[in-house]
């Protein structure tokens, strides 16, 4: 059986370190020779990590484009990657740094370097399960049937993603992390996040020990138990980014990643770091969170670059449909059909199709549908006629179906419209509000890679 | 018994049955109708599970959902379960069945499918003569001759060892294989119907036709998971003596399996390929991972 390799790279621009890997996803026809191809990712190996840089910056709020590109520059140099090599993966720019006015001047600056179908952040949600794949959780939730709860638990904010059964059940941020407050060497403040501010009276440029800090680091910690409803809430709604996570009942399992991961142990000196993170470490300890059955993560400060190099490439089915298509395809907006819908007459799902449109005009958007209930020919053309009606306005017609009926779907609406590009995909879950990538062609042109940038979570 | 005594007694039922006796009735156990045993055939086996009281049970299922083994089926004493054991029974009859039945007439007349029929006189011979459900007398020879004649393609479909399977995917698979060729400018001819068909029957067609590539909806041999499994075996230049290498197979097509639409798809998708590569079964290179 033969396999294909793609390149894959994870750039991870954070509040405090940016780090590059490469990794090689191996894929792999899972069928028999007697049966429709059904390719899959059957291999991942991280090959090259970059040092843990500090993320270079202009001053507090800008991060240094130009420095980081250098640093990335580098990287692709000691691993000796042209980026023209690289065919998949994703530069993320995470925490606080997020929030910096000059995110989009970073990911142009590393446009041109990272390779061509390299998917840019599309916010918290993405970052938390990134980090907690990378981290290991979903493998773990998938071997132990336990819900895995994993905080990656960065400079600046805590990424939470629970899992199971190896699925991404629920997201949430906070705005917990080692670097919410700096001091320099003869520990004078010179940063506080203004997330801070309400919760404690240090001043810039006050000179600071451990004992000062002690108290903002437990704040911290008893945020995150509030968060986890370990703790009753108080200060809980001033740290929430988007959103808090819902647990389920049974409480899950706990996993750690991030820097301050790593602090978790308190062997290091306070002040370490000229930051929070040891301090917070120490108390996250003792905290309630530590009463709960705690797993080791697979990786800690890395995590976030590995889910970013490793799991955000994911693979459609292996019977789809493309036409006259030019790949890659980046940040398409998913509107999705509900089951109801899709059970309505041509004239009338086209209708609805029409009204989803029209929230976004001028942009080529991915319709997304199940397909289950689609198993007979004349289901089939009534949906295919539906589609074929409603996206006709399109320049490309996007179609990407849970259920496998990517090839026959594609077909029917493709002989409706001759010549229109056209993609029809299958296996791939899509949630409205989600947004889609789609790279170059794998496996002799039989799948595609895609990434799912998921905003929201149902 | 003598006379009198078969008297007495009659009189007595008489006197019973029209009321007028004074013994009351000798009255059977009063009969409630139970619910109805649900249909064991139509029960997910992915979804079911039987052990009592398991340590994890969500787990267990959701290792069920991937195979349709008999795994979790719990135990009574050292044996199954009554509901394992009528389940396993309904499906090895679903699977004689299937072998044993014909597809009915009512379907390859309401398809406008064109009926033949192998050597084979009945499904005794059809199952213990192989060789003659390759092969076609004068008659259905002639009738092949006429819908093949000027097709470069021809599709068709044979009950092969399951009716179940053609009944259920046939239809479906070769409607979606239809729409599929006719984008790439083929366009299909009327579809031959074959009772008691082997895959081999393709080459006597072949033969009789002088079509450039056969394709074959065929029933699978059923088995305990499924009934109605089919698969399609394309040959390119079929001709009788052809090695079965220089065949392409896809099977599994049933409803857990590859879906009959998505199948038909991808049939209508390799056709193409194997005319203009002249080849089918191992002589075809197919791009990418095989």
């Amino acid at each position: 059986m033969s396999v294909q390799r793609l390149l894959s790279v994870g750039i991870d621009i954070g509040t405090t370190t940016t780090q590059l890997i490469f990794s090689r996803l191996t894929l792999e026809n899972q069928a028999s020779s007697f049966s429709v191809p059904q390719i899959s990712i059957t291999g991942k190996e991280v090959v090259f990590q970059s040092p843990v840089h500090f993320t270079p910056l202009l001053d507090a709020r800008h991060i240094d484009a130009q420095a980081v590109r250098e640093l990335v520059r580098q990287d692709y140099a000691a691993a000796g990657v042209a980026p023209a090599e690289v065919e998949t993966g994703a530069v993320i720019i995470t925490g606080e740094t997020a929030r910096k006015d000059n995110a989009d001047a970073v990911l142009s600056m590393l446009a041109g370097l990272a390779g061509d179908f390299v998917v840019a952040t599309a916010g918290p949600a993405l970052e938390s399960i990134l980090a907690g794949k990378g981290a290991g959780c979903a493998e773990l939730s998938r071997n132990r049937h336990r819900a895995v709860l994993n905080l990656d638990i960065g400079g600046g904010t805590t990424n939470m993603a629970l899992f199971a059964d190896g699925q991404v059940v629920d997201t949430g941020c906070l705005n917990v992390g080692g670097r919410l407050l700096r001091y320099n060497a003869a520990h004078e403040i010179d940063y506080l996040s203004p997330v801070l501010a309400p919760f404690c009276a240090l001043q810039l440029g006050q000179r600071v020990g451990e004992e000062d800090l002690q108290p903002v680091a437990q704040l911290l910690a008893q945020v995150l138990e509030q968060a986890l409803g370990l703790r009753e809430q108080s200060s809980l709604p001033q740290f929430i980014t988007d959103k808090n996570i819902a647990l389920p009942g049974d409480f899950p399992l706990l996993c750690f990643s991030g820097g301050v991961a790593d602090t978790l142990r308190g062997d290091l000196p306070w002040d370490s770091f000229g930051d929070l993170g040891v301090l917070l470490g120490r108390e996250i300890r003792k905290s309630r969170l530590f009463e709960q059955t705690v797993v080791p993560a697979q990786q800690t400060i890395r995590a976030t670059v590995i889910g970013a190099g490793s799991h955000s490439t994911e693979l459609s089915g292996s019977t789809i449909f493309y036409r006259n298509m030019t790949f890659p395809l980046k940040n398409l907006p998913v509107i999705a059909l509900t089951r109801a819908e899709e059970a309505l007459s041509p004239a009338l799902l086209s209708d609805k199709i029409m009204q989803k449109l029209a929230r976004h005009p001028d942009e080529q958007v991915v319709l997304a549908l199940r397909g289950e209930s689609c198993t007979d020919f004349s289901a089939l053309q009534r949906l295919g006629e539906g589609i074929a009606q409603g996206l006709r306005s399109q320049t490309a017609l996007l179609i990407a179906a849970r259920a496998d009926i990517g090839k026959a779907l594609g077909q029917t609406v493709a002989c409706r419209l001759p010549e229109t590009p056209l993609v029809a995909l299958d296996g791939v879950p899509l949630d409205e509000g989600s947004y889609l990538d789609i790279g170059n062609p794998v496996a002799g042109g039989q799948a595609l890679p895609v990434v799912i940038k998921t905003l929201i979570l149902s | 018994m003598n006379k009198d005594e078969l008297t007495t007694i009659v009189a007595q039922m008489l006197r019973q049955m029209s009321g007028l006796s004074d013994e009351p009735p000798v009255k059977a156990a009063d009969y409630t109708p139970t619910a109805p045993t649900p249909d064991f055939g139509k029960v997910d086996l992915r979804k079911q599970y039987l052990v009592e009281n398991p340590a994890n049970g969500a787990a267990f299922l959701s290792l069920k959902a991937k195979t349709p083994a008999r795994i979790g089926v719990g135990r009574a004493g050292a044996r199954y379960k009554t509901e394992t054991m009528l389940r396993f029974r309904a499906d090895h009859a679903a699977a004689q069945d299937s072998v044993f039945s014909l597809v009915p007439e009512e379907f390859y007349k309401k398809n406008n499918l064109v009926f033949v029929q192998t050597r084979c006189k009945d499904k005794d011979e059809y199952l213990t003569r192989p060789d003659l459900g390759r092969r076609f007398d004068e008659k259905n020879q002639q009738i092949i001759r006429q819908v093949g004649q000027g097709q470069r393609v021809l599709l068709v479909i044979g009950d092969g060892l399951s009716s179940a399977a053609v009944e259920a995917n046939a239809i479906d698979c070769a409607a979606a294989i239809r729409q599929g060729l006719s984008a790439s400018g083929i366009t299909l001819g009327e579809t031959l119907f074959i009772q008691y068909c082997r895959v081999g029957a393709s080459d006597h067609i072949g033969d009789l036709t002088g079509c450039e590539l056969v394709c074959m909806l065929v029933g699978e041999r059923p088995g305990l998971v499924t009934s109605e499994s089919m698969s399609a075996y394309i040959t390119y230049k079929p001709h009788i003596g052809i090695s079965e290498s220089k065949r392409t197979v896809i099977s599994n097509i049933h409803r857990q399996g590859t879906p009959a639409l998505e199948a038909g798809a991808h049939i209508a998708s390799l056709i193409p390929t194997m005319l203009a590569q002249k080849a089918s079964g191992i002589d075809l290179r197919q791009e990418g991972m095989q």
